[in-house]
């Protein structure tokens, strides 16, 4: 469809790789984070256990946040775009 | 419909079917180019009904012309238009059946034998569109308000970043979440809410509808979530009652719903 050549570039490469990697860390990330609410609304966990997995997930969020800084990868960079399925992250 | 063999020669010629229709008059199409320029469009008579059809070179047609040109922005869109201005004509003087872009035949005798074995299906389908068009209605989700993302501020709020957090701070953290992830998905329901009531409304005045895939979001992150990708047809008497409906449903639901046409009922025309 498209006469445009690919274009390594190194700087580029390396940029897309740290957003790949980023996404699917961030995957992973959201899919515990759903997991352990679902977990609380099945009762089975104390609240001391609760505020531990939380805290956890917190701080794993924030270190995402500092290493999407780092790189210059903005949130919305760590989304893809399957097509008919829609996104692979939750698009707010 | 469209038979391509790889015996073509250069200067074999190939008949291009632009539309089947009942009764054209011949008038309307004396001023179309069609999709070559050595050739007239003309009438092409089989079982009662007209197909209008153009001679063109055969070579101009290949699958690997059509790759080329599919590459070809410009040179697609002139022929999509070519077509379609066709299309239009004819639609617009007679009851007319679309056939697909690039629907062709080696030669005459071979096009007049693949139409009428299939003139029962284009009887079906001009008596179900007489008198009819096509409207496409697209329906995007009520702007949300900007939501929480949830993240929390890496700098601001969390200076020590690499101290535990207070007791607590987990438990609030994943209540937030789940305030966020129970908003989503009362949102998505909302939104499949609204798709079903647009399409109930709209099906009570269309003689029949269908709904296509819906459109990816946009990019860019904040693109509008289309919930509702449709296209009905509509009695021509009735396309007046388009436009209250589309505003009712617009007041009731606050979503934003497009609403396109008449067009010639494309999409009406493949089913028996």
């Amino acid at each position: 469809m498209t006469n445009q050549r690919l274009d390594i570039d190194s700087d580029q490469l390396g940029q897309d790789l740290v957003a790949l990697v980023l996404t699917v860390v961030e995957l992973l990330r959201q899919l515990m984070e759903r997991q352990a609410i679902r977990r609380i609304d099945q009762g089975d966990l104390t609240d001391g256990q609760v505020d531990e997995i939380g805290t956890t997930l917190m701080l794993l969020d924030q270190r995402m946040a500092e290493l999407c800084e780092q790189h210059g990868v903005r949130p919305e960079d760590l989304n893809l775009d399957l097509g008919p399925l829609g996104t692979l992250l939750p698009r707010d | 419909m469209t038979e391509r063999g790889p015996e073509q020669t250069a200067d074999e010629s190939a008949l291009y079917v632009f539309a089947v229709c009942n009764a054209p008059d011949p008038a309307v199409f004396v001023r179309l180019p069609g999709v070559a320029v050595e050739t007239q469009l003309r009438p092409l008579r089989f079982g009662g009904l007209t197909a209008i059809v153009q001679t063109v070179r055969a070579a101009d047609f290949t699958d690997e012309a059509w790759q080329t040109r599919m590459s070809d922005r410009d040179e697609l869109e002139r022929y999509a238009r070519a077509h379609h201005d066709v299309v239009s004509a004819a639609a617009a003087s007679c009851p007319t059946v679309p056939l697909p872009l690039a629907t062709l035949y080696h030669g005459e005798e071979r096009a007049r034998r693949a139409l009428l074995d299939e003139t029962e299906r284009f009887r079906a389908a001009l008596e179900r569109t007489a008198g009819h068009c096509e409207w496409g209605v697209k329906v995007y989700a009520p702007e949300s308000p900007p939501p929480d993302q949830g993240h929390l501020p890496s700098r601001e709020e969390a200076p020590a970043a690499r101290s535990r957090p207070a007791p607590g701070a987990g438990l609030a953290y994943l209540e937030r979440k789940r305030g966020v992830q129970a908003q989503r998905e009362r949102r998505h329901e909302d939104a499949l809410r609204v798709a079903e009531t647009v399409d109930a409304a709209f099906q009570c005045i269309a003689a029949s509808g269908r709904r296509l895939r819906l459109h990816a979001p946009e990019p860019a992150g904040q693109g509008r979530v289309q919930v509702l990708n449709a296209t009905y047809l509509v009695a021509e008497h009735q396309a007046a009652e388009l436009d209250a409906l589309t505003r009712t449903l617009r007041d009731a639901t606050g979503a934003r719903i497009e609403v396109s046409g008449p067009w010639v009922p494309y999409s009406f025309v493949g089913e028996v």
